[in-house]
């Protein structure tokens, strides 16, 4: 007797086993991901693996605990149900596509199984037992193959498009009946059962032998998902700019390779290796018997069912059984992290935080727009420009950088990033000299460096094209030899839109006394009539004229010159 | 000892689909009769939409696929012939040494015989009433009929595998094939008559007369 209770128990636990084995089998080969987004390694097989000597690797959390699966003992059948789910529209029902049920029908009671037998038979019927178990087994696994829903389970694997239907599943211990229109559109096939002490395992399924009626085919709806080629990105064009608001960024569909895609084929070939693991949601259900209430939650793996076989013994809630790159369900981009692609972003395309002038030893230089061949440097007098010097507009910051259309920035920096939109509608007079509202000014630091003259470098040197010196009294310009390149300096140190420097310019040049002037053809002619006598005061003061007329062209020219070669590089 | 004897249905090929239709079948009756601990391995044909298992022995898939190459090559040396491959589980009774040698005596338990009808399949010619597009047709349609029928045939090997384990004898030995096998080729045998004459002979010597099914 105790060895025909030794040999119970044994074959208690093989059909147990065996149940738990099958389900498995069966999970891993219809919903996706059933291991969450990282496949299983490969590893050395553990005691769980050998069972059956068939080696599957880790099963989900799920079936941690077989016993949780047949409360009840193993005389409760287990019924699976394969359900194919609409995605997109919540009132189609969900179908099943297969039905796998699994039992140990009690022996008949004329069956040699229904008395006890001798020690010995017991042993050999264990054995016997065990390895027909093997074998079934392996039918099973293969069959699983064979069946048509292996297709939309490789279909949803493996692809990265979203699909308008889901695979999911449901496990119960009682099978509810198909209508008779439903009987008749399934296929059944039914496996050799084991004898066991415990009576016959028997395994059959039932299964559509077509889903063409399902029309499985891509969702228009693309789940969320980072885009790293998104327009203005590094990734897509180092030189454009990014984008002022989330708004107005377009992104096309890249085919990111989603390193959490798992694969239940046991070797990721289809998926990346992945670091991050990231769940899915993928609603899946638990039914009971006819007592129970079908519940659609999950409880913690952790803590296997004390009640009825019923209650969800697992928090399946972790695993979302959908496309490879639905992350999650909200809008939001999900947060990737390890082998997922994301080239750094450079200080040219972020937002960087402004330093404030003085603090920065930066020497912004700002290229126009020249791609435009109808472009020119003097775009059309912008109302500014007409203006009148007022003082009271110098005790604004001398960085300060008024456009010429009335836009207003504030200091420093500032200017450069800020509101950029604002340089977008500032561009009605000086629209060929855009920047294509791009806060970044690759120019500045990274590539082209543009010779400028020593007078720029200097921090002193005052930017030609800042808006401070648009008001400034001309008298203030030519009263101080070196101001103006000072100026220009602090113009450098703050920038302000390129077609506000302009006008800043044309500004300049209308309001700078010209080179030959009334006063001093007065003086030349003096000079000339005093010309023995005070030669050297007029020729003093023509030289002194001169000078600095040269010295503004030479420093337009080098202006002219960097901006052109600035150009010349974004264009290459 | 029983030995049993599974004669699949025959299967009708073009030259460029032996290897993936004798891959297929060969794997799919060693993964239900190599006992030993295996760590699956699922395997897509080449030209049918058919997933397989392998064991996932190297060994054995390069054993199998030499002999597969071995009857690529004899088929290419008589075309337009029906033929077959056997694959045969043996166990080793007893080993006497003799004058030549060391005689090892085979007692199979167990015969895979895969009917094939090797015969290049020539798409109509084209003619004026013949489009390319119907030729594609028909040659999907031959495509299509053919993996139906390696599908009839994987299933039959299930069906088989899962009937008959009376005959098993135990398992002996950890290895992924737990029991020794041979795989017999027409190319093993040169007779005038093919080598289906030894394979009937290998059938009467070592099988129950009421095997042969």
């Amino acid at each position: 007797m105790a060895a025909h209770s030794d040999s119970g128990r044994t074959t208690e636990q093989i059909v147990s086993q065996f149940l738990s084995k099958a389900l498995h089998a069966i999970l891993a080969a219809r919903i996706p991901y059933i291991h969450g987004p990282t496949p299983p390694p490969s590893r050395h097989p553990r005691k769980r693996d050998r069972w059956f000597h068939l080696a599957l690797g880790d099963p989900p959390p799920a079936l941690e605990h077989p016993s949780g699966l047949i409360p009840n003992g193993v005389m409760e059948p287990l019924v699976v149900d394969i359900l194919l789910s609409p995605r997109d529209d919540p009132t189609m029902p969900e179908a099943i596509v297969e039905r796998w049920v699994a039992q140990c029908e009690a022996p008949a009671p004329w069956s040699p199984l229904h008395s006890p037998a001798e020690t010995s038979s017991n042993s050999f019927l264990v054995k016997r037992t065990y390895k027909k178990s093997i074998i079934l087994l392996r039918s099973i696994y293969s069959v699983l193959r064979l069946l048509p829903a292996q297709r939309v389970f490789k279909m949803l694997c493996a692809s990265n498009q979203s699909y308008n239907h889901d695979l999911t599943y449901r496990v119960s211990s009682f099978a509810e009946p198909f209508s008779r229109k439903e009987e008749a559109e399934f296929q059944y096939h039914c496996f050799a059962p084991v004898e066991t002490q415990s009576g016959q395992l028997a395994v059959s399924v039932q299964y559509r032998p077509s889903l063409s009626q399902f029309n499985l085919e891509i969702s228009s709806l693309l789940p969320p998902m980072l885009i790293t080629d998104y327009v203005g990105s590094p990734a897509a064009d180092p030189m454009r700019a990014f984008p002022s608001s989330p708004s107005e960024r377009t992104g096309t569909r890249s085919s990111t390779s989603f390193p959490l895609r798992g694969s239940q084929h046991g070797q990721p070939s289809t998926s990346a290796p992945a670091s991050a693991p990231v769940f899915f949601n993928r609603p899946h259900s638990w039914t009971g018997g006819p007592s129970e209430v079908p519940s659609n939650r999950a409880q913690h793996p952790n803590h296997p069912p004390t009640g009825s076989y019923r209650k969800p013994a697992f928090n399946f809630d972790e695993f979302k059984f959908s496309p490879p790159f639905y992350m999650s369900p909200t809008p939001s981009p999900p947060k990737f992290s390890g082998s997922y692609m994301q080239s750094p972003l450079r200080s040219e395309t972020a937002p960087v935080s402004i330093p404030q002038s003085g603090s920065s030893k930066v020497k912004v230089l700002r290229s126009p727009n020249l791609s435009d061949p109808t472009r020119n440097f003097l775009p059309p007098p912008s109302p500014r420009s007409a203006r009148t010097t007022d003082p009271s507009s110098q005790d604004s910051d001398s960085r300060s950088f008024r456009r010429p259309d009335g836009l207003r920035t504030s200091d420093g920096y500032s200017n450069m990033y800020g509101t950029p939109k604002g340089l977008k509608d500032g561009r009605d007079d000086s629209g060929r000299f855009s920047l294509s509202g791009s806060p970044r000014f690759t120019f500045s630091r990274s590539s082209s460096r543009i010779s400028v003259p020593d007078d720029l470098d200097d921090p002193d040197f005052s930017y030609p094209f800042a808006v401070d010196d648009v008001d400034s009294s001309d008298s203030q310009a030519r009263s101080n030899d070196g101001k103006e390149v000072s100026d220009f300096g602090h113009a450098s140190s703050s920038h302000k839109s390129q077609d506000a420097a302009v006008g800043v310019l044309v500004h300049m040049l209308r309001t700078a006394a010209p080179l030959r002037d009334s006063t001093y053809s007065s003086q030349s002619s003096k000079s000339e009539l005093q010309e023995e006598g005070l030669g050297s005061t007029s020729s003093f003061f023509m030289s002194r004229k001169a000078s600095d007329a040269l010295e503004e062209l030479q420093s337009y020219k080098s202006i002219k010159e960097m901006l052109l070669s600035q150009s010349k590089g974004k264009l290459h | 000892m029983n030995c049993e004897t599974c004669q699949l249905k025959e299967l009708e090929l073009d030259p460029a689909e032996i290897r993936d239709v004798l891959r297929c079948v060969l794997h799919t009756i060693f993964f239900h009769r190599a006992l030993g601990l295996v760590r699956p391995k699922d395997v897509d044909c080449e030209l049918f939409e058919i997933t397989y298992v392998q064991c996932g022995d190297a060994e054995l898939e390069k054993k199998i696929d030499e002999k597969i190459e071995q009857f690529v090559a004899w088929s290419e040396k008589h075309p337009n012939r029906k033929s077959q491959v056997c694959l045969s589980f043996y166990e080793v009774k007893s080993k006497q040494s003799s004058w030549f040698g060391i005689k090892v005596e085979r007692q199979h338990w167990e015969h895979w015989i895969v009917n094939v009808n090797v015969h290049p399949i020539h798409p109509p010619k084209s003619s004026f009433l013949n489009t390319r597009e119907k030729v594609l047709e028909e040659t999907s349609t031959r495509r299509s009929a053919l993996e139906t029928s390696v599908r009839e045939v994987l299933f039959q090997i299930i069906k088989f595998a899962n009937e008959k384990q009376e005959h098993i004898p135990p398992i002996t030995n950890s290895e992924v094939v737990s029991f020794p096998y041979e795989i017999t080729t027409p190319s093993s045998s040169e007779s005038q008559f093919g080598w289906n004459k030894d394979v009937i002979k290998r059938i009467l010597h070592s099988g129950h007369p009421y095997s042969l099914s």
